[in-house]
């Protein structure tokens, strides 16, 4: 299968199981496009003459010749539960200091009750994975909620723990906290510098969008504070990884603006995620928002480029696709594990197949307090991988969602086989973004890539 | 070649030793809510993993 697209201006062919990436002309896109099994134009070359023609099929057909256009799918292995565990997302309180309006937590609190997890319950946590890790070296824990600062003394004291039993597990600990930022001290701040892998910062962009979409109890906005806090800590952290993280609804369809403005306040590292809600939400993102959507993605790569080339800090995550050295084909058949090597844990040490599926009830895989685990969910969720989701065996960009988010699937769609397809329209545009990104800013550095 | 720009040349790595499941899950970086797995690194790639580019 080859993808031909059009993005900034230029046009591209993408050869979907060799991960081969190539610019082309007008011309030789309509070739390429009309040599697919699946094409149904034909293409108009009525302006191009019999020799630019022939010269261009005769370039495509050396790509194929080379196996790096057209080139056939693997025989992918099929996938097994193995049982093996290496992230946690550890809910450590369910409960927050903000009222977002697109809570998929409802309020922080799951729809249950304010909860808070015990160290005891955090140390269990370890322990498992450490039992559950297998050969796995590298062991990620993620410090989640509601707001986890409402809750410090179970963040430390898990962190405490698992170094105190890391080195004689073998095993290396890296830790995520994912924060609205607007309870973080100065100690804090040092705090995580020391401990924390990575530190994901919730903000939502501009001053207005953030302030109407996260405010806090009394209804009062919390940008001030979260910016204030969030830069505090970014200018320390020095080289280690952060990420400001918002999030765009049906309120702010103009979302651009809004990663644009994070940069500007000073933010390098930058995540901006669609809403993820039921059509009937206001704040859902619809099928009628998708053409802007997909315009705000193409005016937001075209600054991305310009910023960058001018020497400002500034990644995007959905940008930062490596299109030379991306994961292996393993990886990109399973995505983000969920249910199977990535488990969520609640405050009362229920284990569920991911942060999304906390608090209801039919996916309790287990209980860390009381070891129980039933292999049922981990299996199905190990064993429906890419290949297993017709829908996405025809998708160009299977390789760069791996079949996208279990919890959308099951939540928004009624299955784990079937695609969001809101969420897959918008995956396919910003993948085409970071391609096109990739190969314009590679213009110039062929010579640096030896390795 | 006059119409096509090579940029890269077969970037999914199926070859043996990949796999090795170090990388980090998507989930724990920034997304949160759509998984992608493109932007991933390879813990392995500065190692034992090789990339081939620009090979006009």
């Amino acid at each position: 299968m080859v993808h031909t697209f059009r993005c900034l201006g230029r046009y591209f062919a993408l050869d979907v199981e060799s991960g081969s990436l190539f610019e082309v002309d007008e011309l030789t896109a309509n070739l390429i496009e009309k040599r697919s099994p699946l094409a149904t134009a034909k293409g108009d070359f009525s302006r191009y003459n019999d020799a630019e023609i022939a010269e261009a099929e005769s370039e495509i057909d050396e790509l194929i010749r080379r196996g790096v256009l057209f080139a056939p799918e693997p025989v992918h292995p099929e996938p097994v539960y193995k049982g093996v565990v290496k992230a946690l997302c550890l809910n450590i309180a369910h409960g927050c200091n903000l009222r977002c309006r697109y809570c998929f937590a409802g309020d922080g609190q799951y729809h249950g009750d304010l909860d808070f997890m015990s160290t005891e319950t955090a140390k269990n946590a370890i322990d498992f994975l450490i039992s559950k890790s297998g050969g796995r070296k590298r062991l990620e824990v993620d410090f989640f909620g509601g707001e986890p600062l409402l809750n410090m003394k179970t963040v430390r004291a898990t962190i405490d723990y698992a170094r105190k039993v890391e080195k004689e597990a073998g095993k290396e600990f890296r830790f995520t906290i994912t924060t609205n930022a607007s309870l973080l001290t100065d100690e804090l701040i040092d705090y995580f510098n020391r401990e924390m892998y990575n530190v994901v910062l919730s903000i939502d962009g501009r001053k207005e969008v953030h302030d109407y979409m996260r405010p806090d109890a009394s209804g009062k906005g919390s940008f001030d504070k979260s910016l204030e806090n969030s830069l505090r800590l970014v200018r320390s952290r020095v080289g280690k990884s952060y990420y400001v993280r918002g999030t765009f609804t049906a309120h702010n369809l103009d979302f651009a603006k809004d990663v644009l403005a994070l940069n500007d306040y000073g933010f390098g590292q930058v995540s901006m995620e669609p809403v993820v809600l039921p059509d009937g939400d206001p704040l859902a993102i619809r099928a009628e928002h998708l053409e802007e959507l997909k315009w705000q993605y193409e005016l937001l790569a075209k600054e991305y480029i310009a910023r960058r080339a001018a020497g400002k800090e500034f990644g995007f995550f959905h940008f930062n696709i490596d299109i030379y050295n991306g994961p292996c084909a393993s990886k990109r058949l399973v995505g983000c594990n969920a249910g199977d090597e990535y488990l969520a844990i609640a405050p009362n040490g229920n284990i569920y197949p991911c942060h999304r599926f906390d608090g209801i009830e039919e996916y309790v895989i287990g209980n860390v307090n009381d070891g129980t685990f039933d292999n049922s969910l981990p299996t199905l969720f190990a064993t429906t991988n890419l290949t297993k989701k017709e829908e996405c065996n025809g998708c160009w960009a299977k390789y760069y969602c791996s079949g996208g988010c279990a919890a959308n699937s099951i939540q928004i769609c009624g299955g784990i086989k079937k695609a969001y397809k809101v969420g897959c329209e918008l995956m396919r545009k910003r993948v085409e973004c970071a391609l096109a990104i990739g190969a314009i800013e590679s213009e110039g550095r062929e010579g640096e890539r030896s390795e | 070649m006059k119409h096509v720009k090579v940029i890269a040349t077969e970037t999914i790595c199926n070859e043996k030793g990949t796999g090795c499941g170090e990388c980090q899950t998507g989930c724990q970086s920034a997304c949160k809510t759509s998984c992608t797995v493109g932007n991933q690194s390879c813990e392995q790639k500065k190692t034992n993993r090789t990339t081939k580019v620009k090979q006009d």
